[in-house]
């Protein structure tokens, strides 16, 4: 019996099993590869030293680079598909300039990365609730609707930033909210993670879960309605959880460009179609982009690069040459 | 009581309503087709009795008021066909009729191997066999009307609301298009309401015809009934001046003719 809605194809499985494969080297080497270069036999050894870097800088790292980048690759499928748009990413609603702000305000009044991060994700939900609230003031919950809630919020979001940035202080504060809002995996450390991973696996797999309610919103409005789906709800919930899970990556991370977009059109390109192992796919291909920017941004340059650099850098490419190569192969 | 009655249904898309109390019945089996110049509020009626549209008045299905019933609840009782579906993903046209099981699906299951062979034979049904791993977007304009149509019956409900379901298809497939929705309907306890653009169509297989001019029901025909001045009277208040005939197939089937008279 041929596949159907929830069950992968076998060339999408092949496809899945070689990211997963490329994922686990590159997490492999983003342990090792750095500043500080560890090798297994040193760790093995018992060398403290090794033993510590590799606890406190690369283990968290690797782990944020791996699931932020899955995170990312898997919400930007859905958030495609919801408004039915190829260029929709957490944007469009909000979360990234609510996210800047936020940990723009963090930095200017708060202490610690852990507050920065705390601060950064408080953030990113409130300019998302505000954005679904005046969202939810139209009944009939258009897609157009939500659009332009976004982009209200958008614009209060960068007007509280630059708001903020005038009143930093350039020598320190300033600099840290463009290093922010640039984008790093580094200084994550292993303590402060839990609570973000958490809500990420648990978010990631409710979006999992319902995949084939996120198929049906791809359908025009009222044709979904007919087809049994309280759209406006359903859509309210799915763009939540979305957002739940960009919002406790960027948190940690900055902003990171570039793989909410680019990892669902590669994995589109690659099975063409939208089944639940396209939106695997696409997570796989966002943890491998962002592992992969993530080790040359460390290890490229004298000093620690943004990891948004080489996300473009890497992804650019890799779309062209898969755009090119659909045309080629319709 | 009707299988199907709508009384006085109001409807537009902004303060200015597009459709005026409009007030019918439809028994069971029956498929009634809607006629009407272009603007005269066919797709808003329909949009109207499947909620879609917010209106005034009452829709009853078998005692049952639509409006009252949860999306769900809804879906499963009424189908709509649009005039052309939203579905703008790449998606197998199997997966695209497998939405219409939907209704009967809790928010996290998925379809079971019965509604995927249900969903073969649906296909089958309107003549795309062998294409159900097709992508649906490289589908012609008309198999994806023969899709969509695969999907609501599928589905299963007691209602069927069509909005134009032939303005895509050829000659042939518009008349298998027609006889598969009537062999439907005559299955079970179900009936339907179709919008048409061709009145030869409608004619030939409808059991009764509504004409809508300017939002407001302006008379009925029952085809197989009326004598054809009356029709041909009724139906030149929307097309003009036109003659009706009745003529034989070789066959010796008996189908109404329509041609357009005086200028045009």
């Amino acid at each position: 019996m041929k596949p159907s809605m929830a069950l992968p194809t076998a060339k999408t499985k092949a496809l899945c099993g070689a990211g997963a494969v490329l994922l686990t080297v590159l997490a492999a080497a983003s342990l090792f590869v750095g500043k500080y270069p560890l090798s297994a036999e040193k760790l093995l050894a018992g060398d403290e030293l090794q033993r510590r870097v590799f606890w406190t800088l690369r283990c968290s790292r690797t782990i944020v680079g791996v699931v932020g980048g899955f995170a990312l690759g898997a919400a930007g499928f859905i958030y495609q598909t919801v408004f039915r748009n190829p260029l929709a990413s957490p944007d469009i609603i909000g979360v990234s300039s609510g996210a800047s702000a936020g940990a723009a305000a963090g930095i200017l009044f708060l202490s610690g990365a852990a507050a920065v991060t705390a601060s950064a994700f408080a953030g990113a939900l409130l300019a998302v609730v505000l954005a679904l609230t005046l969202s939810g003031l139209d009944q009939r919950g258009r897609n157009s609707t939500i659009v332009l809630a976004g982009i209200a919020v958008h614009s209060l979001a960068q007007t509280a930033l630059m708001c903020l940035k005038l009143t930093a202080d350039p020598e320190r504060q300033l600099a840290s909210i463009e290093y922010w809002i640039m984008g790093s995996l580094n200084g994550i450390s292993l303590h402060s993670i839990g609570g973000n991973l958490v809500l990420c696996a648990v978010c990631l797999t409710a979006l999992f879960l319902l995949h084939r309610q996120v198929i049906l919103l791809c359908a025009e409005e009222g044709e979904a309605r007919m087809l049994g789906v309280d759209v406006g709800r359903l859509r309210l919930v799915i763009l939540l959880i979305a957002t739940l899970v960009v919002s406790s990556v960027v948190s940690l991370s900055g902003l990171i460009s570039f793989v909410g977009l680019l990892a669902p059109h590669g994995a589109r390109l690659l099975t063409r179609d939208n089944r639940v192992g396209t939106m695997l796919l696409s997570g796989l291909l966002g943890g491998c982009l962002l592992c992969g920017a993530d080790i040359l941004a460390r290890s490229i340059a004298a000093t620690e690069l943004p990891v948004s650099i080489f996300t473009s850098l890497l992804g650019a490419p890799f779309l062209i040459f898969l755009i090119v190569k659909g045309r080629k192969c319709p | 009581m009707s299988f199907f009655s709508a009384q006085g249904i109001s409807a537009g898309y902004g303060a200015d309503d597009i459709i005026k109390d409009i007030s019918f019945s439809v028994e069971a089996g029956q498929l009634t087709g809607i006629l009407g110049a272009n603007g005269s509020g066919k797709t808003t009626l329909l949009k109207a009795i499947c909620g879609i549209l917010p209106h005034s008045g009452s829709c009853t299905l078998k005692g049952e008021g639509l409006e009252e019933l949860s999306p769900k609840k809804l879906a499963r009782r009424c189908s709509y066909i649009p005039q052309r579906s939203g579905i703008s993903i790449d998606i197998s046209a199997l997966d695209v009729v497998l939405m219409g099981f939907n209704p009967r699906l809790g928010l996290l299951e998925s379809p079971d191997s019965a509604m995927i062979s249900a969903a073969r034979q649906a296909l089958t049904r309107v003549g795309l066999t062998g294409m159900e791993n097709t992508n649906y977007l490289h589908l012609s304009e008309g198999q994806k009307q023969l899709c969509i149509l695969a999907r609501t019956l599928a589905a299963d409900s007691s209602l069927l609301l069509l909005d134009e379901p032939e303005s895509a298809l050829d000659f042939r497939l518009r008349h298998r298009m027609l006889h598969t929705i009537r062999s439907w309907l005559a299955e079970a306890d179900r009936c339907g309401i179709v919008t048409l653009h061709d009145p030869s169509l409608a004619l030939n297989f409808c059991d009764r015809l509504l004409l809508l001019s300017g939002g407001v029901l302006t008379g009925c025909i029952r085809p197989g009934e009326d004598d054809l001045d009356k029709m041909e009277a009724m139906l030149e208040t929307i097309y003009g001046e036109l003659s009706l005939l009745r003529c034989k197939n070789r066959s010796g089937q008996e189908q109404l003719v329509m041609l357009k008279e005086g200028r045009i």
